[in-house]
């Protein structure tokens, strides 16, 4: 994936410029849901960072992913992953989908995203604030090579 | 030697390719960048066109099991190939590349291309959204495609010439065509939302419904192609209807005429800009009820008094 010279660091730049985000809860409460939605609001207004949501996997950069892995939503969750072209990232959003959070060690739970998908950053909370999301995005903009 | 230097050189850079695709990021930026205002947002920066398109390049190409991969590869390049096209028939400033009496209706065909285009690709991409998408978008092209003819039809008649300069050059001196055929401006202007699938003819691809409708499977090249291809389209559509009802550059070719006519473009678009932002997206039965009952017989007023007045 990596570029050599000038090319390589004009589309480095262009990758780490307009990130396209898509949201998918694999079990979670809904509550770090909602606070995807109030990250996506005017308020916060992430379209400045280029940052837009995208309802095909097929257009999309990031995947945002709230709660924990179930049993029933992992063969969609490792679906709606294969079906994003490379270069991808996972982000991992709340305490759910950090480790599992509160639902850990449910009879239908595996536990976080990190058990089906390979995560590149966790961004902790009960739900994450919208502002946590924000850095968090930011964070693994920085590391994108 | 040198005609040919020059002759590539007017395709090439201005106001061939290169021009249009430098208007057509920046007239992208500048719709984006008015709508966030619009929301009360900031927006995105200058170069997020750019960087949109760059990113889309360099990403992987993939597409479903199932889909015609040839006709997926060779559809969005049709589809920008029509609209790049057309543009050399538009008179941008007074600059045109060629012009030829009858350049409006291969104006016309090669815009309506891109539709076409657009059914195809949902059709053959695998996938239910794209399906729903491309049969909402031909359904939406029969809604917005007679009255859109029409109403460009009564210039012509009225100039009584088939080319965009000729029209255009018309005006000049005389009267906009806007100020004769209100009327038909506004059923062009809509008729011109809809070709461009724009809010709230964004019936194709509603996000809030059908994924990305047409485009659902497309990704990398292919989908940063497609989004050219619209922009382009923007800006084509846009210079039309500058030329044909707004006055062009107001004859002849100087700055100031250069000037004017960037001004009418950038007031079309941010007329486009402000109808998107203030009106939701119509049902697609709605639209077709509305292009039928109320935009063509319209249309078809506003050509009877320019045959029996003007002509
Ligand atoms: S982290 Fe908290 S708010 Fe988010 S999905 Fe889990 S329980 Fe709900």
């Amino acid at each position: 994936m990596k570029g050599a010279g000038t090319v390589g660091a004009i589309i480095r730049w262009a990758r780490r410029r307009s990130p396209w985000v898509l949201h998918f809860n694999s079990g979670g409460c809904n509550g770090c849901d909602i606070e995807i939605v109030d990250t996506l609001t005017p308020r916060f207004d992430v379209e400045r960072l280029g940052i837009l949501k995208e309802s095909s996997p097929r257009h999309a950069d990031i995947l945002l992913c709230t709660g924990p892995v179930t049993r029933q939503s992992r063969a969609r969750l490792r679906r709606i992953y294969e079906q994003i072209p490379a270069p991808k990232w996972v982000v991992a959003v709340g305490g759910c989908s950090c480790s599992g959070g509160i639902f850990r060690g449910g009879y239908n739970v595996l536990g976080g995203i990190d058990q089906v998908l390979p995560v590149d950053i966790y961004i902790p909370g009960c739900p994450s604030r919208p502002e946590a999301i924000i850095e968090g995005i930011l964070q693994l903009l920085e590391t994108i090579e | 030697m040198r005609d040919v230097a020059s002759a590539v050189l007017t395709i090439l850079v201005f106001p061939g390719f290169g021009f249009l695709f430098v208007c057509a990021l920046a007239f992208h930026w500048i719709d984006r960048r008015v709508t966030a205002r619009f929301q009360g947002r900031v927006g995105p920066p200058w170069f997020q066109p750019f960087a949109d398109f760059v990113k889309l390049l360099a990403k992987e190409d993939v597409l479903p099991v199932g889909a015609h991969e040839r006709a997926c590869a060779l559809l969005p390049m049709v589809s920008l190939a029509a609209v790049l096209t057309a543009a050399l028939h538009i008179p941008v400033g007074g600059y045109v590349v060629t012009s030829f009496e009858g350049d409006l209706i291969v104006v016309l065909f090669l815009l309506s291309l891109p539709a076409l285009a657009y059914f195809l690709a949902g059709w053959l991409s695998a996938s239910v959204f794209s399906v729903v998408g491309g049969s909402r978008a031909l359904l939406q092209y029969f809604a917005y495609e007679v009255p859109f003819l029409m109403a460009l039809a009564g210039p012509a008649i009225l100039v009584g010439s088939w080319s965009v300069s000729r029209i255009s050059g018309a005006q000049s001196g005389g009267l906009w065509t806007l100020l004769v055929q209100p009327i038909g401006f506004v059923l062009a202007f809509i008729g011109l939302i809809g070709k461009l699938k724009r809010s709230p003819f964004d019936i194709p691809k509603a996000k809030s419904e059908i994924g990305a409708g047409p485009l659902t499977e497309f990704s990398g090249r292919k989908l940063a192609l497609w989004h050219l291809s619209l922009q382009v389209k923007t800006v084509v559509g846009i210079f039309l209807l500058v030329d044909v009802f707004l006055g062009g550059s107001g004859g002849g070719i100087s700055l100031s005429g250069v000037t004017l006519f960037g001004v009418k473009c950038l007031l079309v678009l941010l007329a486009l800009s402000v109808t998107g932002v203030l009106y939701a997206r119509l049902r697609i039965d709605q639209l077709a009820t509305m292009g039928w009952r109320v935009l063509a017989p319209l249309a078809l007023v506003q050509l009877l008094v320019v045959v029996l007045v003007g002509g």
